[in-house]
């Protein structure tokens, strides 16, 4: 009896305890302060400096701390922000930056030359292992500093896409004394020109940002003045449902990575929905075009033919996915689009497959050619895919398989994905990749890309060698006009639809929900969420 | 009792034999751990992807072989294996690839939550355990034969039960629609704990309820249980003086192996509720190959596994003193009564 007494009594204490946590109903007034909770559902950083490594949850939290010399507007135009005025000589060898004078880091040393040398120097440099800064600036032989306000580039070959690759979080601008206290260190908190501060990072539970009161608006997407919120929360949480359960509670205002489902059924009853698609490339499947059976153009257009992926997505992604027909996504202004080539029809893949030489004899619904079968490796990031992904590609694997493919999905970690698309031992992949501008194109499409890193990662899944695509990547990297620069990637895109190597599929998909606040908005560079003008409601 | 075996052995040397061979078995536990997650970890991918910052790297070729330098990565994998296993031995568990930092400083941080929870769950699943055996045992006739039935079949789900389904129910239920408890919680608030813990002691509970109920019937209907009944005492004093203590025993010996297996269930409930612990730090470590981080965090909590099933040793020579006379296996039999 005095148990259940007990027992009842610590219930109601919990319960009250409960309540105390959540919001009272929001009466819809932005005001000034308070702090910002996000939740992200991305993997934990190891390194909260992006220039370490590259990836989107370094792009995701940095966005609030550090600015990059450019920015880019919703048209691809590139946008002033720490950098005022670019020009590249003739022979494209060299680039002439002007800075901004009035920009002092978070720890007080000023912003110039000196220090967009010391960054460039930081990505280029071995010790700091960066991946995706570094690729940005590999073309860059040396920074030279002409005066505080002016620094210029030399280049060892053209790069018309600079401004873009610079626009990105991973090559933003950190402060020379906070990268001179050792990477260990400024891993910890880096320090930035940006609208908030690091304050804290605990482990896996969530890291602390305080805003930067002495914060010069330099965004082109800023408002006239620092952030509005004072502190920003931002929390780990692996698990979608935990997420969005935090979320509806008020435990959190800001979440990314929510479930298709959940978008469809929470938006517009007081949760706001972001649709930010990321730039450059979309989310495409590949062919591997460097071996049997996929090095038969035939036998890859009867896969395009047959994969019909349209219901899928249709009813997959609750309608918050819209099918793409082009290798590039529909944030970038040089996109060709191209329905046509990727008409679904079953019985035209039939013939293209028997014209091919692959026949059905056994008749276990496979079909075989010099008694090798039509098999389909498709590795399977389920780090990088989602349910809803997941269940497209073994949709696609029923269609195809209607025709005589036999796709064998195999779901690994990221690690032993990396590996088996290294040794080769895949078909067909899925393999997203971020960064700014239809220079992607020359990453992922140029012969070059077939050449592995020392790591074994080569970004050319479609194993494309083709000497025509070659010059004209090249040849649009050299150009600075804007109007050749486009005409250029058309004819590049056209050769890559057309060889039936890539089945684009949406764009990269990247939603946020929101409840209790106001003014998140996606930054134009990378579609990251960007807290500077956010103010909580209530 | 007189009879004694003709060659006395002195009490601390039977003690001694017997922390050596415990200590020696921690030994052997400790070594094929570090052994099996090095092996399993190096086979399965190259862990330079974590020292460079996540797999897929695009680092340049400077960068790759500054780091294979540093980590000894170039030498033969024996070689490596055996470094491994002097720093383990020297307590030296190196610093973490993917986050620079040193292991130690990772666990030290990261292993009080988790104790925490998984202490919490274990007295929870105990409190669970022992109520639904009095239970069984007190209701007696036609309604005792059904309330048993019930409780059989409660166990048996709850056993079962996988800890991410019944997590994310409790979340479903309890935080989204009701708003009782928040989904995600870390330290020690109480309306933080109670969903996670409860997500982590239900499984062990079931099992810990089968076993306990089994030989608390069987204490209830022995002679000794008959003998104090026939001599006027009650219920509670038969239970708390003489029945509960047999109860408790098959329980107790299971409690190490509820403990390791809690442990691991930590995995699933710290990323499920977001809570900081071991269990996330496993995981992360695992999918990035940081190979001194999980042979760090395994070994730590391979020792403590070790400690626990020790503890319950002591504690279980405490509660029947059966087992602290000579030939203790021989006087374990159910009829034997403890303590009268």
């Amino acid at each position: 009896m005095p148990a259940l007494v007990a027992g009842l009594t610590t219930a109601l204490l919990l319960t009250g305890c409960a309540a105390d946590a959540f919001d009272a109903p929001p009466t819809a007034e932005p005001i000034e302060g308070g702090t910002l909770v996000y939740a992200t559902g991305d993997a934990e950083p190891t390194c909260l400096d992006p220039h370490v490594g590259g990836n989107y949850p370094q792009a995701l939290i940095s966005t609030q701390y550090l600015e990059p010399l450019v920015g880019r507007s919703p048209d691809g135009e590139i946008l002033p922000w720490l950098a005022t005025t670019w020009q590249a000589s003739e022979d494209g060898l060299t680039w002439d930056l002007t800075l901004r004078d009035d920009v002092t880091f978070t720890d007080g040393t000023p912003f110039d030359a000196e220090a967009v040398k010391a960054n460039i120097e930081h990505l280029k440099d071995p010790d700091t292992g960066s991946s995706t800064g570094w690729l940005a600036v590999q073309q860059i032989d040396t920074v030279e500093v002409v005066d505080a306000t002016h620094v210029r580039f030399h280049l060892s070959t053209p790069k018309s896409a600079l401004m873009e690759v610079l626009s990105q979080q991973w090559a933003a601008m950190q402060s020379p004394a906070g990268i001179a206290r050792g990477k260990d260190e400024n891993c910890l908190a880096p320090v930035g020109t940006g609208p908030f501060i690091v304050e804290s990072w605990t482990p896996q539970d969530r890291v602390v940002l305080v805003r930067n009161d002495e914060y010069v608006p330099t965004n082109p997407q800023g408002h006239d003045g620092p952030a509005h919120v004072e502190r920003v929360e931002w929390r780990f949480i692996p698990d979608a449902a935990t997420r969005q359960a935090a979320l509806a509670s008020g435990e959190v205002h800001v979440i990314d990575n929510p479930l298709p489902a959940d978008i469809a059924a929470w938006e517009g009853a007081d949760q706001q929905h972001i649709d930010a698609p990321r730039p450059a490339a979309s989310n495409r499947i590949e062919l591997n075009s460097g071996q049997a059976p996929f090095d038969d153009v035939r036998v890859r257009e009867a896969f395009i033919r047959a994969a019909d992926p349209n219901p899928g997505i249709a009813s997959l992604f609750h309608g918050t996915a819209e099918r793409s027909y082009s290798v590039l996504s529909s944030v970038e202004p040089m996109r060709l689009s191209d329905e046509s080539v990727f008409a679904t029809d079953p019985e035209r893949a039939a013939e293209l497959l028997d014209e091919a030489g692959w026949t059905d004899e056994d008749g276990d619904g496979v079909r075989e050619k010099d008694g090798a079968p039509l098999t389909v490796r498709f590795p399977v990031s389920t780090n990088q895919s989602t349910a809803a992904e997941q269940s497209l590609f073994e949709q696609i694997q029923a269609n195809t398989g209607a025709v005589g493919f036999d796709v064998q999905l195999e779901p690994m970690d990221l690690s032993s994905w990396y590996g088996a698309l290294a040794a080769h031992e895949y078909e067909a992949v899925s393999a997203p990749y971020t960064t700014v501008g239809p220079d992607v194109l020359r990453i992922l499409y140029h012969s070059d890309g077939t050449i592995p890193a020392p790591s074994g990662y080569f970004a050319n899944n479609a194993q494309l060698k083709d000497p025509e695509l070659d010059a004209l990547l090249e040849s649009a990297l050299a150009t600075t006009d804007p109007a050749e620069r486009a005409d250029i990637y058309t004819q590049a895109q056209r050769i890559i639809l057309d060889s039936y190597t890539v089945l684009p599929l949406y764009d990269q998909q990247n939603h946020f929900l929101t409840k209790g606040v106001t003014g998140v908005e996606p930054l134009t560079t990378i579609s990251t969420p960007l807290l500077l003008n956010a103010q909580l409601l209530g | 009792m007189r009879g004694r075996s003709a060659r006395a052995i002195p009490p601390w040397r039977t003690a001694l034999r017997w922390v050596l061979a415990r200590v020696g078995g921690a030994l052997l536990v400790v070594w094929l751990v570090a052994t099996i997650v090095f092996f399993a970890l190096r086979s399965s991918g190259d862990p330079l992807e974590a020292i460079l910052g996540g797999p897929g790297s695009q680092a340049g070729p400077e960068a790759v072989e500054a780091a294979r330098r540093e980590y000894g990565l170039d030498q033969p994998l024996v070689v490596q294996y055996l470094l491994q296993l002097w720093r383990v031995a020297t307590l030296q568990l190196g610093d973490s690839y993917a986050r620079r930092q040193p292991v130690a400083d990772l666990i030290a941080e990261q292993l009080p939550g988790t104790l925490l929870l998984a202490a919490l769950a274990l007295a929870a699943a105990w409190a669970l355990a022992v109520t639904g055996a009095i239970v069984s045992t007190s209701a007696r006739g036609r309604i005792g034969a059904i309330v048993n039935a019930t409780l059989r079949g409660i166990e048996i789900v709850a056993t079962v039960m996988p800890g991410f389904w019944l997590g994310a129910v409790l979340i479903l239920v309890f935080a989204t629609s009701l708003g009782w408890f928040p989904a995600t919680s870390q330290g020690s608030h109480p309306a933080g704990l109670v969903l996670p813990v409860l997500t982590l002691a239900v499984p062990i509970a079931g099992f810990l309820a089968q076993v306990s109920r089994d030989a608390l019937l069987e204490a209830d209907a022995a002679p000794f249980a008959v003998t104090a009944r026939a001599r006027g005492a009650g219920e509670p004093r038969v239970l708390l003086r003489h029945t509960l203590r047999h109860a408790s025993l098959p329980a107790l010996a299971l409690s190490g192996w509820a403990f390791g297996n809690l442990l691991s269930g930590a995995v699933v409930v710290e990323v499920l509720f977001a809570r900081p612990g071991l269990g996330r730090l496993l995981q992360d470590g695992a999918l990035s190959r940081d190979v001194p981080l999980v042979i760090g965090a395994v070994t730590v909590v391979a020792v403590l596994y070790v400690a626990v099933v020790v503890l319950t040793d002591v504690v279980e020579l405490f509660v029947d003193p059966r087992l602290r006379g000579p030939r203790p296996a021989a006087l374990r039999a159910p009829d034997v009564a403890v303590g009268s």
